[in-house]
């Protein structure tokens, strides 16, 4: 009897235990919607971060997100967008990383009453090129423009002669839409300081030591260069290396870039490199599934610039905390 | 008579061809760049530090090609490497007991490929191509595509370090010197050894090796896992020398690897080929992508200059073969 008496209550005692937990739960605002994020993304960290963004929105949310990474194959990433307009989710947030692939499916996943918005890459032209109905990322141009001045002004604190500064960037994929962009921006910060010319466009492919081979015979061969731009995040890394390589001392070339990878972060605090643009895909993953869920809601429709975190030797150590949780 | 035969019979050589025209690249580059800079320290420094990357790779590539067989997971084995190397390190295990686990990763990937392809009899081609899609995508699982940066676990100096990226007298860098160390090793074993004779026989005619009473599932395995350990050794010197793990060390190598042996005289078809040629022929590949930048030239290019090169090989290759046995 006391043992059927402890049993009876050690259930209830459970159940009360659950009924707030059950409530909380129901209560979450996103349960049963269903999202998914379409990348090209795939063989680099940085998709690491933007998913735990996801991750961290959905769980607030209480609803379901999945991401793909077509690892830079456009082809797959296209089969994985049919697939997910299949499956008629309550919105997909999409790499728009072609100007042209991208139109008819996004509008006809519209069409179909489906919410697409874009994230991390947008159309050129942006919603005037492409039918998506919001987008969330760094704005690459401004992106370039703001580590352009921020090296240029660098350099002129130093009292070089900027009328005839030699500027070149380094690119892991020639003639990707990032680069192309970003290089806008870099173009743009050399006009406002006096820079002639364009920046010189040194492939470098994704490999570290073929990027370091070539930052390397790039700087020894340009040795007018005063200024070096990593476009992408594996450049940035190596530009520090390259331009030890070479010979050069910190400060004689002063180097700029995207992301802090370990190299980027070294170079940051031994001084070759000045300054660093984080894109915070932590929001891109994040909002995005926050924007799906309430454009289901209310139909609301931001456009949203993540980016522009410019990381220096001042606040290095707040991303070196961050970076092994996959937030920075 | 004998003085004349000479240079035909060292034409007959492929990795003389190679060799000639390594030689006229590096005067070419020489004379043509802006201030002779390709002989200029620092590009001599900077090649002598980095081409050994590919360099002690395509050594053990190249020897399996001359089995007769392939391996494109080379391409995984690097991260994977420096992957274990890195969380080890982060897990405070003894940097000498590290270096052993970290090896042992290339050679447990070595023996996998060997024993699938001595067991299944497939083509090489597409299981180390199944391999290396295996293990990269269990690498991008395990390290969430996440950089590992080893600072803060090993501060910079260390014996390995000093071991594996040393500067000797200030100017010459042990990872040339392991190059050159491996490549006489492993020119011995393939030149002066029983061991080399078989891989040769294997690769140039299997049934016959067989026949002949060679062990050639053994000597395939053997083969592979040199591969593994070569490419482990990559992975850790590159995770000492860029101070991280990275997930995207050693891109493309696998396709520059067979390319260099290419260009070395190494046969695709198996059975032909030598160390020196190797080495050459990856120092080819690298001088041109260093020369090129250094004549000012887009390095948009290179990409086509090194295929032109590589398909010059291949054709020449062909010619020596039936020149030479006539």
């Amino acid at each position: 009897m006391k043992r059927r008496v402890l049993m009876v209550s050690a259930l209830a005692l459970l159940l009360l235990m659950l009924i707030p937990a059950l409530t909380f739960a129901q209560a979450k605002p996103g349960a049963g919607m269903y999202f998914r994020l379409i990348t090209h993304g795939g063989n680099d960290p940085f998709w690491a971060v933007f998913q735990k963004g996801m991750i961290d929105a959905a769980a607030e949310l209480g609803c379901r997100a999945d991401i793909d990474l077509a690892g830079s194959d456009q082809n797959l990433q296209a089969k994985r967008f049919q697939e997910a307009v299949a499956m008629r989710p309550d919105g997909i947030s999409l790499c728009i990383n072609d100007d042209k692939m991208w139109d008819k499916p996004v509008a006809d996943a519209i069409a179909k009453g489906i919410n697409v918005i874009g994230t991390n890459n947008d159309d050129t032209q942006g919603s005037a090129g492409n039918a998506r109905l919001a987008y969330i990322g760094q704005n690459e141009s401004r992106a370039g423009l703001m580590i352009g001045r921020a090296v240029f002004a660098a350099a002129k604190a130093k009292g070089w002669d900027l009328s005839k500064m030699k500027v070149a960037c380094a690119v892991e994929v020639a003639g990707a839409n990032y680069g192309v962009v970003r290089s806008s921006g870099i173009i743009q910060a050399m006009a406002e300081f006096g820079i002639p010319g364009k920046p010189e466009i040194v492939d470098c492919t994704i490999d570290m030591t073929t990027a370091e081979q070539r930052i390397t015979s790039y700087v020894i061969a340009h040795p007018d260069v005063k200024a070096m731009f990593g476009l992408g995040g594996i450049c940035t890394d190596r530009l520090t290396s390259g331009m030890k390589n070479a010979g050069k001392q910190a400060g004689d070339i002063l180097g700029g870039g995207f992301d802090a990878a370990p190299g980027t972060i070294q170079g940051l605090k031994s001084g070759y490199m000045i300054a660093s643009i984080d894109q915070q895909q932590y929001l891109q993953g994040y909002f995005s599934v926050y924007v799906l869920y309430l454009m289901k809601k209310y139909d609301l429709r931001p456009q949203i610039d993540t980016g522009g975190y410019l990381i220096t030797k001042d606040n290095i150590a707040l991303i070196e905390k961050l970076s092994p949780q996959n937030i920075r | 008579m004998e003085r004349q035969k000479l240079i035909p019979r060292l034409l007959s050589y492929k990795a003389s061809f190679t060799l000639i025209v390594f030689v006229a690249l590096l005067v070419i580059f020489q004379v043509f760049t802006p201030n002779h800079t390709f002989f200029q320290r620092a590009n001599l420094f900077a090649l002598a530090r980095l081409a050994p990357d590919l360099g002690i790779m395509t050594l053990g590539v190249g020897i399996l090609m001359i089995c007769g067989e392939f391996d494109l997971s080379v391409v995984s084995t690097i991260p994977m490497s420096s992957f274990v190397f890195a969380k080890l390190l982060g897990f405070g295990v003894p940097l000498w007991l590290n270096l052993i686990v970290t090896l042992c990763v290339g050679v447990v990937i070595g023996l996998l490929n060997g024993f699938l392809v001595t067991r299944t009899r497939l083509p090489s081609f597409i299981l180390t191509l199944g391999t290396m899609l295996f293990w990269k995508g269990l690498l991008y699982a395990a390290s969430l595509m996440m950089p590992i940066g080893i600072r803060s676990w090993l501060p910079a100096g260390s014996w390995l370090e000093n071991i594996l990226l040393g500067i000797i007298g200030g100017v010459f860098p042990v990872q040339a010197l392991w190059l050159i160390g491996l490549a006489l090793l492993l020119a011995g074993i393939l030149h002066f050894t029983k061991f080399g004779n078989w891989i040769y026989v294997t690769g140039d005619n299997e049934t016959a090796a067989r026949a002949m009473g060679i062990n050639t599932n053994m000597v395939k395995i053997i083969a592979y896992v040199g591969v593994g350990l070569l490419c482990s050794i990559v992975g850790l010197m590159q995770c000492l020398r860029i101070e991280s793990f990275s997930p995207n060390q050693g891109v493309g190598f696998e396709l520059k690897a067979i390319a260099s042996a290419v260009v070395g005289g190494v046969a695709l078809t198996g059975g032909i080929g030598s160390v020196l040629g190797i080495v050459i022929g990856t120092l080819t590949i690298q001088i041109i992508e260093s020369g090129m930048i250094l004549l000012g030239l887009p390095a948009f290019g290179i990409g086509t200059f090194i295929g032109a090169v590589v398909i010059l090989f291949a054709v020449l290759n062909k010619y020596i073969s039936r020149w030479s046995t006539r």
